[in-house]
């Protein structure tokens, strides 16, 4: 990326960047739950919300309000202050991930100077820091289901070790090979390798699928929802959790969703270029509500798959493929 | 159709057919065989082609399943067993109980329970008749065991209320004297079925 | 000026955090408190503009290494506290004193002795991954290498461990119940 073609970043600019990527993403995020119920109960010829306020608008009032009035339960015998701050290494890990995310192109604020970066930290390894970033959010699952002392608590926890022990290899050799096509672990330098047009999905299909497969893992969302699985262990780690705690573990949830949605759409779908006529930001706001949508829509229609079949998955058909699909990735690179 | 086969109690030694269900892999070839097809079959695209279509059916063709429940009520079946009600005679006015107390006999739960005295033309009066909803299960006996059709279950199966008094009192229970026209013979549980008297039949005296 | 605060911020609490590791008796604090200490670790290595070391100490260490301990600390309880056993705290104390001040005594002294330098400095204008990729590749090759292979062997190996009975179903096979009377019947 040429740098001197940007204005200058300066504090101001990231430091508006921050609040505004907080607050976008914590709204989408708290809205998230209002669309998910709604598109769930559309699948399954239900209305879902509709009594709140137009259409069930306002449902998210009412339960950020029930959630906060809620009572604040700690169970007697939990390490009470690791039960507090699991919730809050969930949520805050998701939004220090999208610290390296672009979430949208750079613009410049009317009427001022302020130059606003599409990423409010633009390090050079961006794709390993939000992995790693969103590695380290694995312990809030496994925290607050250890100090709970609830066999249901644990059993969520365990299935946390366990996920996350498949999923990761598959996460990052999947992406390692978009990786060695671009050179660079910058998602800007993603982003400017797509602005011809072509997509990166169109060289690497199975590297996006097994990205997806994996990115459904890392969000915990429905084929391999083991950790709070609702027929199996009651709610797993969540079990004890009730109100605002409980609703940080939810915000934590969608954060990671639309983080896993940008990483798709910037890595593997054309990221924030402009298509045809269509603006950048509008591109990468529709592919990141396609993703979030899909998410939703498989949850809606497939049913979600044993710890075991989770791990013979991940160990014994993705990673042989990811492992093949980077052999044939350099030895086309080297050809 | 003989009675034969249905009182051949050796289970198992009949010819069942069997479904033609894929054997399940022995080996790690054919499961993989099994894997790679089942990966590759659209049945997964296919699930997801079905949520799709409810939900353009229920986002644009308005077909969605839900009752809205407080605002639309499901009609009932006659024969559903909710709150009784008390009836009238069509003609006079009269209530139809006639205080026989049978009801209050073959109430297995013990929840009705009724007060009578002869009024000044020597009738059966009932002065006091309570049903205890907390205890009642609707079984229906109640209505079934009735002489004069005087005690029938309705269709009032909202029974939430802040006291059960609002339910279990005689003149709650009765038809109001100002609706007798709206009363109608009940079909429902106790009623005469409509061939009642083809039913009768002459007691075997050959016993 | 922010890199002076941010520093003895992560240093303390880096220092803080390990102390807790080895002083608490609670398995689970000692498993936060180390979790969280290697995340600060990382913190170091972004500091020193060591983004790829940084972020690598948070996949490894942060992620895989901690979710395997984490994973082993499953099978105990996880709300009580450990009574340790002491069989000669002097010796311990000293074991642990002179291994602190051999360190101490190994960091620093080539900063007493002569200032350190950089065997492969940064070059401009080329990211640290690839700085990482070029030494590892040039200088380093072989022992890359036949780290990578001790890897594998030790892979192969623990596969072989764990795989040796796992055709062999505990709760489909009929002698594999046999095999269980036998073992209850013997305890």
């Amino acid at each position: 990326m040429d740098a001197t073609m940007l204005p200058e970043v300066t504090a101001a600019g990231v430091i508006i960047k921050a609040v505004l990527i907080l607050a976008v993403i914590a709204a989408i995020a708290g809205f998230g739950t209002y669309i998910e119920r709604k598109i769930l109960a559309f699948m399954q010829r239900r209305l879902g919300p509709q009594h709140v306020g137009p259409f069930g608008l306002l449902q998210l009032a009412a339960d950020g309000i029930k959630l906060f009035t809620k009572e604040d339960i700690i169970p007697q015998h939990a390490n009470k202050f690791i039960f507090a701050i699991a919730p809050v290494i969930t949520a805050a890990t998701a939004f220090i991930a999208l610290a390296a995310v672009p979430v949208f192109p750079g613009f410049t604020v009317p009427f001022t100077d302020i130059y606003v970066p599409s990423i409010a930290s633009d390090i050079n390894v961006g794709i390993l820091f939000v992995l790693g970033m969103m590695a380290a959010g694995l312990y809030g699952p496994l925290l607050a289901g250890m100090a709970q002392s609830n066999k249901w608590g644990i059993i969520g926890s365990a299935r946390t070790a366990i996920q996350f022990l498949s999923y990761e290899v598959v996460t990052g050799l999947s992406i390692l090979a978009p990786i060695m096509l671009v050179g660079s672990l910058s998602f800007v330098d993603f982003n400017t390798y797509q602005t011809d047009g072509v997509w990166l999905v169109v060289y690497q299909p199975v590297a996006f699928i097994l990205f997806l497969i994996a990115g459904f893992a890392e969000t915990n969302r429905t084929p391999f929802d083991l950790l709070e699985h609702e027929a199996e262990i009651i709610s797993g780690y969540v079990t004890e959790y009730s109100g605002m705690r409980w609703g940080l573990f939810f915000i934590g949830e969608y954060a990671n969703m639309i983080t896993i949605g940008v990483i798709a759409s910037v890595v593997f779908l054309g990221g924030y270029n402009d298509f045809w006529f269509i603006p950048g930001w509008i591109m990468i706001i529709a592919k990141i509500a396609f993703s979030f949508f899909f998410m939703l829509w498989v949850r809606a229609s497939w049913p979600h798959i044993r710890p075991d079949q989770l791990m013979w998955l991940c160990w014994k058909v993705l990673m042989p493929l990811a492992v093949i699909n980077i052999l044939i990735t350099g030895l086309v690179i080297m050809i | 159709m003989s009675l034969e086969q249905f009182k051949n109690r050796n289970v198992g030694t009949q010819n069942y057919v069997k479904l033609d269900l894929d054997h399940a892999p022995t080996d790690a070839w054919s499961q993989f065989k099994q894997v790679v097809k089942r990966t590759f079959q659209p049945e997964l695209f296919v699930g997801l082609g079905v949520t799709l279509r409810e939900m353009m059916n229920s986002l644009f063709r308005g077909k969605s399943h839900t009752t809205q429940y407080p605002f639309e009520k499901l009609p009932v079946s006659p024969r559903y067993r909710a709150i009784h009600d008390m009836l009238r005679l069509m003609e006079s006015g009269n209530y139809r109980c006639i205080g026989c107390g049978l009801c209050e006999k073959i109430c297995i739960s013990d929840c009705i329970s009724m007060e009578t005295k002869y009024d000044e033309n020597q009738r059966k009066e009932v002065s006091e008749y309570t049903i205890n909803f907390g205890r009642c299960i609707f079984c229906g006996y109640c209505a079934e065991v009735c002489p004069e059709l005087a005690i029938v279950h309705g269709g009032r199966y909202e029974n939430a209320s802040e006291q059960r008094a609002s339910f279990s009192l005689f003149e709650d229970l009765l038809t109001p004297i100002d609706q007798l026209n709206l009363q109608q013979e009940y079909a429902g549980f106790g009623a005469i079925s409509p061939n009642a008297d083809e039913n009768i039949k002459s007691t075997p005296l050959a016993y | 000026m922010y890199e002076f605060i941010a520093f003895y911020v992560f240093a303390i609490s880096t220092t803080i955090l390990f102390l807790i590791t080895v002083m608490s008796k609670n398995v689970l604090y000692a498993m936060t408190a180390l979790a969280a200490g290697m995340v600060m670790i990382s913190g170091l290595f972004f500091l020193l503009g060591a983004e790829f070391l940084g972020v690598v100490q948070l996949i490894v260490y942060v992620g895989a290494v901690m979710a395997l301990y984490a994973f082993a600390m499953m099978f105990f309880d996880a709300t009580k506290n450990i009574k340790e056993k002491h069989q000669n705290p002097t010796l311990v104390f000293l074991l642990g004193g002179l291994m602190a001040l051999l360190f101490v005594l190994m960091f620093s002294a080539p900063i007493i002795g002569d200032n350190i330098q950089a065997i492969y400095p940064m070059i401009e204008g080329v990211g640290n991954a690839q700085a990482v990729g070029m030494v590892l590749f040039t200088k380093y090759l072989v022992p890359f290498e036949v780290a990578a292979l001790m890897l594998l062997v030790a892979m192969i190996a623990g596969i072989i461990l764990a795989g040796k009975k796992m055709d062999y179903s505990l709760t489909e096979s009929e002698s594999a119940d046999e095999e269980m009377n036998i073992k209850k019947g013997d305890a």
